[in-house]
């Protein structure tokens, strides 16, 4: 289970209603559920450094743009610019583990059915499976 | 037969003329001439086997399925930049995973090696002719067919026709190719000529026996002869050891487990040279995204249909589109919430192209504390190759009429939005901290010498000092090749176990 910062921290970075063709943030695109099997799955070094990606991004990332950590202290605004704060950091390492963070999050985002759909990615024969397996369409 | 050994949960004990570690292109290579002298064969290999049908179209259940330790994150080349290394693990091997690219061993790179390394004899270029003739017939290699260029190929052949460069469509092994653009994920219809479907079926036809699910931990030497294979049948995704196993070489065991791990299982074995993980070398890539007005709609067409070698030799550098499934458009794609989904919707206008180049620098390979420890940092020349390469991409971008190019760089304005900020490239960052790699084209950790002071392996690719011991994978190669390795390695493989079957009976 994420913890509510976590929580905070990657709906910020992928929100809901953000482009008219993506309505879907990650969290309405089924991220619980692949986390769950992320957080089974995935090799130690992937898992364990998305959770420190997450810990930086919470505690560290509101220090660039001179906050008071924890993140959840602020509105989106605030917290939007703290994560591109680590985006575009001078530290390889804040933005490495930026980069961790939105890969982890694509790789659920992007299988998502209907972001494919929205994109103009095209259904493949192997989509009947998936929905077949419940994880086609979230 | 297959043997399954994380369904069938069984230790096995059995004795085999030649054992053949890894099934990729050398390993599958090597069965598939060995088969044909009816010799008894294993192949071994650590990944699972995986059905064409299984083949999945996300990226994350396929790095977990299809991919060394998970794929990302599960192996990092370390130095200055922290760059991922791509490789296949399963039944055939990165050649499951790769786009299928077709290259014999240009002249230039054979020359050298033949003058600065004194292997011509060993690799005679009329004998690896004949064999790459053989694997183009027997695996269906051709320019891929305007057809299914696809937007992102289809692109780059404007640019060529606007620049006037050196560029074509990719010979790659594929028969039949959908233009599905999935080859990183296996291709789901066979149409990719992988181990897979091609040499592995091929031996297995005629008596092979292979071991999947299967790690090798060593190899048994006696009085420097190779004589066994043992190590743990284990699962797939949670690695869990199940059963051991035994497999008895009566004539030869042969690795061919790749640059990475070959090495390493050597130095387990007990073999001992300064160059066994030394030397190194890949081809590290980076790769630019073009927005273009007009759909170009990545996800179709050859996954890496056309290319150009415009600078192979002066640049060290070649271009090569890339077409990659939404997940990893959007990883690479810049900026947090609002922004970064508004890139995601470009999606469709989107071109990638990278630059990957013939490194000149040697890294190690080594057993670490915390598993498998890849040391490697570029040198200034090869910053100097990318920075050069990334430029030239920026100047096709524009030439095919792209509207503003993502460069990905630390440093750089996030987009470039005019053909002279393709400068701004050139004259860039000279840390390898400010790009993003991807590592692939893996070569050099056990090469081939006429003396055993010089190398690990001699030019019968038999490790020095050591009987029926034989290496035949990208490890025996002096130097990288600037071009996709499949075929050589191939090639390669298939003159070795020629040699060795004449030598062996």
């Amino acid at each position: 289970m994420l913890n509510p910062r976590a929580h905070v921290v990657l709906d910020t970075l992928l929100p809901p209603h953000a482009h008219p063709s993506l309505p879907r943030g990650l969290f309405d695109a089924g991220f619980e559920s692949f986390y769950q099997n992320f957080a089974r799955t995935a090799n130690g070094t992937l898992r364990q450094g998305f959770q420190f990606a997450l810990f930086i991004a919470i505690w560290i990332s509101p220090l660039l743009i001179g906050r008071i950590p924890p993140i959840t202290l602020y509105s989106r605004e605030t917290r939007e610019r703290a994560l591109a704060a680590m985006e575009s950091s001078r530290f390889y390492f804040l933005r490495q583990m930026m980069l961790i963070l939105k890969n982890v999050v694509a790789f659920c985002y992007g299988a998502n059915r209907e972001v494919r759909d929205a994109i103009g990615y095209p259904r493949q024969h192997d989509d009947l499976r998936d929905t077949q397996n419940g994880r086609g369409s979230l | 037969m297959i043997f399954d050994g994380e369904k069938e949960q069984r230790a096995v004990a059995e004795a085999f003329d030649y054992v053949i570690v890894g099934s990729g292109a050398a390993g599958a290579t090597v069965a598939r001439t060995l088969a044909d002298s009816g010799a008894s064969i294993a192949v071994v290999e650590e990944g699972p086997a995986v059905d064409t049908a299984e083949f999945d179209d996300h990226i994350f259940p396929t790095m977990q399925r299809i991919f060394r330790g998970g794929g990302l994150g599960a192996l990092n080349a370390r130095g200055r930049a922290f760059i991922p290394i791509i490789q296949g693990s399963c039944l055939g091997g990165t050649t499951v995973v790769n786009s299928a690219i077709v290259w014999r061993i240009p002249n230039d790179v054979w020359e050298s090696w033949n003058v600065e390394y004194g292997l011509g004899k060993a690799l005679p270029l009329t004998e690896l002719h004949k064999n790459w003739d053989q694997i183009e017939r027997e695996l269906y290699v051709e320019p891929t067919p305007p057809a299914v260029w696809g937007g992102n190929n289809r692109l780059l052949d404007v640019a060529k026709t606007n620049l006037s460069v050196s560029a074509f469509p990719t010979r790659r092994n594929v028969r039949d190719c959908r233009g599905s653009a999935r080859c990183f994920t296996g291709c789901p219809f066979g149409a990719k000529q992988s181990m897979l479907v091609s040499y592995l079926p091929y031996a297995v036809k005629r008596g092979a026996t292979i071991f999947t699910s299967a790690r090798v931990d060593r190899i048994l030497m006696e009085e420097n002869q190779a004589k066994a294979v043992t190590g743990f049948f284990h699962t797939s995704t949670v690695k869990k050891d199940l059963a051991p196993f035994t497999l008895y070489a009566r004539k030869a065991v042969i690795v061919a487990a790749s640059a990475i791990q070959t090495p390493l299982l050597l130095a387990r074995s007990g073999v001992h040279s300064s160059h066994l993980g030394a030397h190194f070398q890949g081809h590290p890539g980076c790769s630019l995204t073009g927005v273009f007005d007009q759909p170009v709609n990545l996800w179709s067409g050859a996954t890496q249909g056309y290319e150009s070698d415009q600078h192979r030799v002066d640049g060290r550098f070649k271009v090569e589109p890339l077409a990659l499934p939404p997940e990893l458009v959007f990883g690479a794609m810049p900026g947090i919430g609002k922004r970064w989904v508004e890139n995601m919707a470009q999606a469709a206008h989107l071109a990638v192209w990278s630059a990957p180049i013939r490194a000149e620098a040697e890294g190690a390979v080594r057993e670490g504390r915390f598993g498998t420890d890849v040391r490697y940092d570029l040198t200034p020349r090869d910053m100097i190759f990318l920075r050069q390469g990334l430029k030239f991409v920026a100047d096709l971008f524009f030439a095919a009429g792209a509207r503003e190019i993502i460069p990905n760089v630390h440093g750089l304005p996030e987009r470039l939005k005019h053909p002279e900020d393709g400068r701004l490239l050139e004259s860039g960052p000279e840390n390898p901290a400010a790009y993003s790699f991807a590592l692939t084209h893996l070569f050099g950790t056990a090469r081939m010498s006429a003396r055993p002071q010089d190398g690990v392996v001699g030019t019968d690719f038999c490790v020095h000092g050591a009987r029926n011991f034989y290496v035949v994978d990208s490890s025996v190669f002096p130097t990288n090749l600037g071009v996709n390795p499949q075929h050589a390695i191939m090639g390669i493989a298939m003159l070795a176990a020629r040699q060795i079957m004449a030598k062996n009976g």
